[in-house]
């Protein structure tokens, strides 16, 4: 998979660079509007993740260069500006996703392997771990062929585990993903503690494993070993 | 006390201090010409007497010669000269009651050796009138010219004064938000223009002064933003690592807590700016309905998690002309608030009916001044992780587009009360 990241902060992208690289993903660096003009147009990528401010020109340009080119790549913005006119623009124009500085680079990360999971395969492939079995069409996570019943946030949570795998989650990183940026209230941590419980319990009522650890004062890690 | 009326009361002060004295002084003149006059006939008369005396030792009745009291008496032993005039008290038998009289009392001898004695009367009544009258005339003229005056001062100051109203009219309706600055008319008096130019200069520095605080917000915000994301994707990269123990996640743990508020931190001020900055012009219909649907939607399996009871009551339909993104921020602040504050098995009750929207929930007594709960980083104490901006950034909101809100407080039932006033559409 290959991903080409325009950021103009040496320090954000070395980061989101490691991050990826540990997914599996060729990323590729570029730091400004010129240098990615040049490489969108030499090379094909599974995703585009661009900074739309960028010093010598507007991101929003390089995805209006991509959809002329007719390119299939997944496009996401990260900017630094929380600004609703540039989120409607980019998604209007043909980005696929858009999300503001700072983020949490698990949440990156499941965002691109949502969006690199709808594009390849027209969305309708499936996510198999070990046992559970997740149909993103009809959101619903089987476990033995068995359907969990999981619920909208579970489900969410699910797929948010299994995006980022072997990696640690912090507790802001998923209650930010369940809700979104407005939420600062301490008792959503309890709250992510009883999703967690019910979902470990629904996987191992229909024979699967325990793949939740809790780190503890940090968060949780889905591991391939059960613990 | 009106500037006008403190300078004519001055005025009027000092006048009639003047005026006692320079009446006492007058007066004391007037009595001292009349006296003199006086003293001067009785000295003519007396030297009449004298003369009349020493032609002929006979001594006519000097009565029918000068009309009032005069007495002559002739002795045989001659008499050293000897004068004096002064004031007496007579009975006047001519007003029946005693009266002020000019006496004159001389000593003297005749030529051919015999003394006298001549008394000379004068009443000194008709001068005390002439006096008196004299006074009155004076009294009446000043205080004609002190009511000429006044009248004359209030009308005067009353248009000189147009002007420096004028001016306080427009420093009244100054706002300094507004990016119009200070404009004040040319007047003819030169002061005035002295205090425009002074004030057209100070409006300037200041609206300068505040759009620069402004965008040193903005900017300060922003500028945090790009830091904040690489701690935090440090953080997150470190926290990664294999075979840290439970001690360094610990300090990793609260070195992320306290990074995410400060980020969140951030990002309230950064919005609070931006909308004091009027960056969110865009407007669109909002259905309150939709929103607050969609809103409790997101928190409703929170809500469930408290089991706090939430109903809503959506008598009319209200429609709202806002800022989408804005209007998102408003409601689920002003929603997330009451879940905040909330106690579990509460309850918490939305209204929406014409032009306003009550939110009642159930809560902790209040321990903070009410008034102060729209301020920043104002927050109970109980809730550490709150950020405490999240009604102060309802407060703005509210401001930009005018809505009023009240809040309420009764025995662990809170309300919260916002008017839209004239933003609602009527359909």
């Amino acid at each position: 998979m290959k991903v080409l990241l325009i950021e103009d902060e040496p320090q954000l992208s070395q980061d989101i660079s490691e991050y990826l690289y540990k997914e599996k993903f060729l990323c590729e660096v570029v730091p400004n509007f010129e240098d990615a003009h040049e490489k969108i147009n030499l090379y094909q990528y599974d995703c585009v993740i661009v900074d739309i401010g960028l010093p010598d020109g507007n991101g929003l340009d390089i995805i209006r260069s991509l959809k002329k080119n007719g390119s299939e790549t997944g496009i996401i913005i990260i900017s630094a500006k929380n600004s609703l006119d540039d989120k409607i623009t980019g998604l209007e124009i043909g980005a696929d996703d858009y999300l503001t500085k700072p983020f949490h680079l698990s949440e990156l990360n499941a965002r691109i392997k949502s969006i690199i999971r709808r594009r390849s395969f027209g969305g309708a492939n499936e996510i198999i771990f070990n046992e559970i079995r997740i149909l993103p069409e009809q959101m619903e996570a089987m476990v033995n062929g068995q359907s969990l019943g999981l619920t909208k946030k579970e489900y969410d949570l699910l797929i948010f585990f299994i995006s980022n795998k072997e990696r640690v989650l912090t507790r802001e990183a998923i209650a930010e993903h369940l809700w979104g940026d407005q939420m600062d209230m301490a008792d959503s941590f309890d709250f992510i503690y009883t999703h967690i419980k019910n979902i470990r319990k629904k996987i191992i009522d229909k024979g699967g494993e325990d793949y939740i650890h809790t780190i503890y004062g940090m968060g949780y890690k889905f591991t391939e070993i059960p613990g | 006390m009106k500037l006008l009326s403190r300078i004519s009361r001055s005025y009027l002060i000092i006048s009639l201090v003047v005026f006692i004295f320079s009446g006492l002084i007058f007066y004391r003149l007037l009595s001292h010409i009349f006296q003199k006059q006086i003293d001067d006939t009785l000295k003519v008369e007396q030297l009449l007497v004298e003369q009349t005396i020493n032609y002929s030792d006979s001594v006519p009745d000097f009565r029918l010669v000068f009309g009032h009291m005069i007495d002559v008496t002739i002795l045989n032993t001659p008499l050293k000269k000897h004068g004096v005039i002064h004031d007496t008290l007579m009975y006047d038998s001519d007003l029946g009651e005693f009266a002020s009289f000019r006496h004159l009392f001389a000593e003297n001898s005749s030529i051919r050796n015999k003394g006298y004695t001549i008394n000379i009367y004068k009443p000194l009544i008709e001068t005390e009138n002439l006096i008196a009258e004299i006074l009155i005339a004076v009294a009446l003229v000043f205080i004609s010219l002190m009511i000429t005056l006044a009248i004359a001062n209030y009308f005067i100051a009353r248009r000189v004064w147009i002007p420096f109203y004028r001016i306080l009219a427009k420093l009244g309706h100054y706002q300094i938000d507004k990016a119009q600055p200070l404009q004040l008319s040319k007047t003819r008096i030169h002061e005035f223009n002295l205090l425009n130019d002074a004030l057209e200069k100070m409006s300037a520095k200041i609206s300068q002064d505040y759009q620069n605080l402004k965008e040193f917000n903005e900017n300060a915000s922003h500028e945090l933003q790009t830091p904040l994301s690489i701690i935090k994707s440090k953080l997150e990269l470190l926290i990664q690592k294999e075979n840290l123990d439970e001690n360094q996640y610990r300090l990793i743990s609260n070195i992320y807590e306290a990074t995410n508020r400060i980020s969140r931190l951030n990002q309230g001020l950064l919005l609070i700016s931006k909308i004091d900055n009027n960056q969110f012009l865009q407007t669109e219909d909002i259905d309150l309905q939709k929103i607050i649907n969609t809103i409790i939607d997101h928190f409703s399996d929170l809500i469930e998690h408290r089991e706090i009871r939430l109903s809503t009551k959506f008598i009319s339909p209200v429609m709202l002309k806002m800022n989408h993104s804005l209007a998102e921020t408003f409601f689920s602040n002003l929603i997330s608030n009451a879940m905040k504050h909330n106690i579990n098995q509460g309850f918490i009750e939305i209204a929406v009916d014409q032009n306003i929207f009550k939110i009642t929930n159930s809560g902790q007594i209040l321990k903070t001044n009410p008034a102060q709960l729209f301020e920043r980083f104002r927050k109970s104490d109980s809730n550490q992780d709150s950020v405490g901006l999240g009604l102060s950034i309802v407060q703005r909101i509210a401001n930009l587009y005018k809505f009023e809100i009240s809040y309420l407080h009764r025995e662990g039932v809170h309300e919260m009360n916002v008017n839209f006033g004239r933003q609602t559409l009527q359909n």
